[in-house]
């Protein structure tokens, strides 16, 4: 029974191995109060193989262990996946921010988790390393078992790292949330897109919006609708409607009704994937995307 | 949780203690370390109220586990008082600026607020109104409107710089 | 009053630990103690076992099992105590519930242990036998017929009522060139004070108790906590430590916490510390009173106020506190602020099983501004008439006496009103933005809350150093009273502000008040203060007089003999100290206001003076999410003479942002009779980056009533801004939002129903 902080990958591993399946590893912790504890806990955020953000053979990677924080300002994510830093930098408050952690956020699984539905829509994968020190990738989507529940197994795995593809020159992402207060808010709903351009049209797209399933979701006729064509006016009406009607919302005592938050699905689908293509093109013709 | 040693860096002084890890650093501060001056709003990281800074950086410590700062430099409301003792003034002058613009009414929220404006004037000393108003938006404040903390905040920027390297 | 003077203000030495009083020094070093700082020896920790159903029968409580948790010292059910009835209006409460629950959170019984995990264990096991009853949360249907009796004493559920009339406002209505109407609905709202609610009381052997909580009303609470415990006064102290905010609701504050505190001091003989979590503040700390109003008015085609009437239900919740009082002035207040010859007003106040109410800054008055100045608009969009002439035309003006009686001394509200209008660009809009202009009134020391008790003394005494104590029960929580104070008795005097001390917060020694409440702390309070310090003046300069042998007079803090002899002030008392072997010169001050001469219909002059406020606010609405973003309120108030400029700025600041949470982002959620909004997550006030633009303006009038002409401004502040921000709306999307808070999704509903404007 007890708390200990390790900077070793190996001895993380160990303290999991012994603790059968008893012990869990956390980073930021800030959960550890309002979820029950486990017995063993092992504090992996200081682990080098869980910090840092860099590239790495044209992919994008950052360390699970990084907090929203050092996301939301390092120079490297906001160039390469801007829809990233701009989730992180809208979460909570600067103090949650500062100790919460990138992988924390996918692991609880929360259904609006910002920098979660930021990884999905710029297609990351999480770097997974389990007690025979095997490590596997999976897509962030594929890691929600449930509201609330990761496919995670906190007791015998430890997500290190995600990776993302590394932009091209025609790409652009973007992040958007819609919250009933500017800070210590969770969002009624989020929203991010990245898009790659070729030519004229729309050669690729990831639409993902929260929450309104377990996990960050795609908005694949959305998505279809966009795909090969150049946007006009028509087509972000279409696509707001699409979005809209794409998915299935809840409503809640405490947030909003069911209708009004379908609406809004459909304003933020169309909004932020309006803003990805104006970054792309952007980054096109050698502006910084921002 | 099983009690065990602690050991970290509180207000600048080496300190071990033998504490429940899971015990939040809160409590740990004020039932512990008689270091009330960090306050408890809420419990649940909605309020700001229990802001101390961990390795520099302002965190809520009602969230975080007394476990979590072993090896790691904590900064208390008390420490920053010290450290204006210390250097031969009354308080620090983030501290005299709340005092002087009317930033302080019940007092509650002061010494998070004071922890976050610290902690923002030591990475950004120059900062402008809109990311002081970003830096203390976890810090909720009832009597003020946050008007004059901000006021004060900017006013400490200066006079931190005017007594170039003191602080 | 000579006109020439210089307003205290401006004499005074800019010194901001005299504003905000020398506790300031502690609160920025985090050396201040607040109620859940304090620490004594023995001291143990008290629990509440609470009703987990909003209305049920109590057959039997079980406490044995608590009595065998190790480190449980005292453990009480109604059986074991005097559990008299006791309230602040109508006595509806005891102490513990002995029969029946009335809502979730509920007292059943208590205890107190060595720590937190025993009191919490010894509540687990109390074993308590409840059979629920049906229970009624909505306030309307609470009235209805065939509705549960919550209260047996109170058939119908009505808990307070009121039917008033002035003028003939049938015939109004009926000559009226037109009638406008609508329903609103304002939910209920907590003051959110960031210290929760915290106590330590410590009862000795005899059973003089003392209690250490932070409160607006200290005395009245000694008064309802020494009978419901069944002790005489004197044996009963309240001291005060430093409060974490209190916006009215530390006025009564917790109640019970205090008496069931007390109770198991005295059963387990030693201090016992009691507190409530945040989540306790909302489940079962108390909030305001929700209200639906109905409300009509009646004009003439030039926009002439012809009458108006109202409709209203106040919700009540379990048990009244002060709801009668607050659902009074929510009722009856707005009535002053135009001239409005007739009015007719039914209001019924319900109890339902929900959590019990108490009150909030500006007691009702915002809640119903909200209605009525949305209405105003209404009728100026009918009428074609511009919204901010139609208030000048109507409004208030110095002199006046109200549909109720209220006598008017000072008034700039029609100034206020152009003021306002003026600053927000009301002339000079920009597109794509609403604009809305509110008006309102509150009273500056009203005299209602106890009739009989409606003034405030203060001491001022000579200490032996030459300084100055001044001696009082008014309570500062960070609004600058005490400056304010320490201001006003250094000017009587000539002394600089630095020479002179409060004594607060002790019941023992300071003189009883009502406390801070009733916009009454610096009109009553300080007038005493100003008299107080009068007197001693005339004692000292009687004293040094007597001491030489020569007349002396005090000028600019120094006595100065007609010789041109000078006597330090330290000398003098201590002249004085020694030829009466221990005493120090005194002054007393009393100020006792002409009474409230109201009668049977509360047709009177309620107040010593009222306070006036014009808001404005521009705002900008998301056409597609209907998302608000307020960007500018102009707060322009009468408050008279500002005294402590430094802490009216606070207050405004202060007063017009809690007033945006009231506005657009504050509201109670109840999920069947449960507090669902229990977090600061989800009850959500203004965050730094919330916060609109504010700008604010004083227009000095000179009333003779306060101290150099001071008048209220610490409600009056929050009054106007739901007003100005729904009328902004409706002016940005032609669209009113009718029940608070102004969300997005309201404003977008409206929209979708009414069509953009």
């Amino acid at each position: 029974m007890s708390y200990s902080v390790t900077s070793s990958l190996d001895r993380a591993l160990n303290v999991l191995s012994e603790s059968m399946g008893q012990g869990r590893v956390v980073a930021g912790a800030t959960d550890l109060f309002l979820k029950s504890l486990s017995p063993e806990l092992v504090d992996v955020s200081s682990v080098p193989e869980l910090l840092g953000i860099n590239r790495d053979h044209g992919s994008l990677s950052i360390g699970a262990g990084v907090t929203h924080a050092e996301a939301a300002a390092s120079p490297l994510i906001r160039l390469e996946a801007m829809a990233l830093a701009e989730a992180c930098r809208q979460v909570g408050s600067p103090q949650i921010r500062n100790i919460g952690t990138i992988g924390g956020n996918v692991v609880n699984a929360a259904p609006a988790a910002d920098a979660a539905v930021a990884l999905v829509a710029l297609g990351a994968r999480a770097v997974l390393i389990d007690l025979g020190k095997r490590q596997h990738h999976a897509a962030v989507e594929e890691l929600y078992a449930d509201y609330n529940l990761s496919t995670v197994d906190s007791s015998s795995e430890i997500l290190l790292r995600f990776l993302l593809d590394l932009p091209a020159r025609d790409e652009g992402s973007a992040f958007l949330r819609f919250a009933p207060r500017q800070a210590l808010s969770l969002p009624l709903v989020n929203a991010a897109a990245r898009v790659r351009l070729k030519g004229d049209a729309i050669e690729s797209v990831r639409a993902v919006i929260a929450p309104v399933n377990p996990a960050p979701t795609r908005l694949y006729e959305t998505e279809k609708m966009l795909l090969g064509s150049w946007p006009e006016d028509d087509t972000w009406r279409k696509v707001e409607y699409t979005a809209a009607s794409e998915v299935e919302v809840r409503g809640s005592l405490l947030r909003c009704s069911a209708g009004y938050r379908q609406h809004l699905v459909g304003v933020l689908a169309r909004r932020v994937l309006k803003k990805a293509v104006e970054r792309a093109v952007k980054s096109r013709m050698g502006g910084d995307g921002s | 949780m099983k009690e065990q040693v602690i050991s970290f860096e509180l207000n600048r002084e080496k300190v071990e203690i033998y504490a429940d890890p899971a015990l939040s650093l809160l409590r740990l501060l004020r039932s512990r370390f008689n270091l009330i001056g960090t306050k408890e709003g809420c419990g649940r990281g909605d309020c700001g109220v229990c802001t101390v800074l961990l390795d520099g950086r302002a965190v809520n410590s009602c969230l975080i586990p007394a476990g979590k700062v072993e090896g790691r430099k904590v900064l208390t409301i008390e420490g920053v008082t010290r450290e204006g003792l210390e250097k031969g003034a009354k308080v620090h002058p983030v501290q005299q600026a709340f005092i002087d613009k009317g930033a302080i009414q019940c007092g509650f929220c002061t010494p998070g607020m004071i922890m976050s404006a610290y902690a923002l004037l030591r990475d950004k000393p120059f900062p402008s109104p809109e990311e002081v108003r970003e830096a203390i938006s976890g810090n909720l404040c009832r009597c003020s409107g946050y008007k004059q903390i901000e006021e004060a905040i900017l006013e400490a920027a200066k006079a931190i710089t005017e007594q170039e390297g003191k602080w | 009053m000579d006109k020439k003077r210089e307003p205290v203000s401006k004499t005074a030495r800019s010194d901001a630990a005299i504003n905000q009083g020398p506790e300031v020094w502690a609160k920025a070093a985090g050396k201040a103690l607040y109620g859940v700082d304090l620490h004594f020896p023995g001291m143990l920790y008290g629990k509440i076992l609470r009703s987990p159903y909003p209305h049920a029968r109590i057959k039997k409580i079980d406490p044995s099992g608590a009595y065998a948790i190790p480190g449980v010292r005292a453990v009480l059910t109604a059986a074991d105590i005097i559990n008299k009835p006791y309230g602040i209006v109508v006595e509806d409460e005891q102490p513990l519930a002995h029969d029946r629950v009335r809502y979730i959170g509920d007292e059943v019984a208590a205890v107190a242990a060595v720590d937190e995990e025993s009191a919490g264990k010894a509540l687990r096991a109390i074993k308590v036998d409840y059979e629920p009853l049906p229970a009624v949360y909505d306030p309307v249907e609470a009235l209805g017929e065939g509705a549960i009796q919550i209260h047996d004493h109170f058939p119908g559920n009505i808990a307070w009522e009121r039917d008033m009339e002035r003028g003939d406002p049938q015939r109004a209505f009926a000559e009226a060139d037109l009638v406008v109407e609508n329903s609103f609905s304002i939910p209920s709202v907590h003051p959110t004070y960031l210290e929760p609610v915290a106590c330590v009381t410590d009862s000795d052997y005899m059973n003089n108790l003392t209690i250490h909580t932070a409160l607006q009303s200290p005395d009245v609470v000694r008064v309802i906590i020494a009978g419901a415990l069944d002790l005489p006064l004197s044996k009963v102290r309240i001291l005060g430590p430093v409060m974490g905010g209190g916006f009215g609701g530390r006025v009564y504050g917790n109640l019970k916490l205090y008496i069931l505190s007390s109770l198991l001091s005295m059963n387990a003989g030693a201090p016992v510390k009691m507190k409530l979590t945040r989540e306790e503040e909302f489940t079962v700390g108390r909030p305001m009173i929700a209200a639906r109003m109905k409300v009509r008015m009646a004009l003439r085609n030039d926009g002439t106020f012809l009458a108006r009437e109202s409709e209203i239900i106040t919700d009540n919740g379990a048990y009244s506190a002060q709801a009668p009082w607050v659902s009074k002035t929510l009722s009856e207040r707005n009535d002053s602020v135009y001239r409005i010859p007739n009015i007719k007003t039914r209001a019924r106040l319900a109890y339902t099983n929900k959590v019990p109410t108490a009150q909030y800054r500006a007691y009702g008055n915002q809640a119903a501004n909200y209605a009525y100045e949305s209405l105003i608009d209404q009728a100026a969009e009918k009428l074609g008439i511009d919204p901010l002439q139609l208030r000048l035309k109507n409004c208030t003006r110095s002199g006046d006496v109200t549909v109720h009686g209220l006598k008017i001394t000072s008034c700039a509200l029609s100034e206020c009103l152009q003021e306002a209008a003026k600053r927000i660009g009301w002339n000079n809009r920009t597109e794509g933005r609403g604009y809305g202009i509110s008006a309102g009134i509150h009273a500056s020391g009203s005299l209602v809350a106890d009739r009989s008790f409606r003034g405030a003394s203060a001491r001022a005494v000579l200490e032996l150093d030459g300084r100055v104590s001044v001696f009082t029960g008014e309570q500062d929580y960070g609004q600058g009273t005490y400056g304010a104070f320490v201001r006003i008795a250094a000017r009587v005097l000539g002394l600089d502000p630095q020479l002179l001390s409060i004594y607060c917060r002790d019941s023992l020694v300071t003189p009883h008040s009502q406390g801070a409440l009733a916009n009454r702390q610096t009109t009553i309070g300080g007038r005493a203060v100003q008299l107080a310090a009068e007197e001693l003046k005339k004692v000292v300069e009687e004293a040094a007089s007597e001491n030489a042998g020569e007349q002396f007079k005090m000028e600019g803090g120094h006595l100065v003999s007609i010789s041109g002899k000078e006597m330090g002030l330290d000398e003098v008392a201590r002249y004085h100290h020694y030829r009466t072997s221990g005493l120090t010169l005194n002054g007393e001050g009393r100020y006792v206001p002409p009474p409230a001469d109201y009668d049977e219909t509360s047709y009177g002059n309620i107040s010593v003076t009222y306070s006036f406020a014009a808001h404005a606010a521009e705002v900008e609405v998301d056409q597609d999410t209907g998302s608000l973003i307020v960007r500018r309120i102009v707060a322009v108030h009468d408050s008279g003479q500002i005294v402590n400029p430094q802490a009216a700025c606070g207050q405004v600041f202060g007063g017009v942002t809690q007033g945006l949470g009231f506005g657009c982002y504050e509201g109670y959620i109840f999920d069947r009779g449960a507090v669902a909004s229990s977090s600061l997550a989800d009850y959500r006030i203004p965050t730094a980056l919330d916060v609109s633009c504010i700008d604010y303006h004083f227009i000095e009038t000179d009333d003779a009533a306060g101290p150099f002409g001071a008048k209220g401004l610490g409600e009056v502040v929050q009054v106007p801004v739901p007003g100005a921000i729904a009328n902004a709306v409706a002016d940005a999307t032609g669209a009113r939002v009718t029940d608070l808070p102004i969300t997005a999704e309201k404003i977008f509903q409206a929209m979708s129903e009414g069509g953009c404007g």
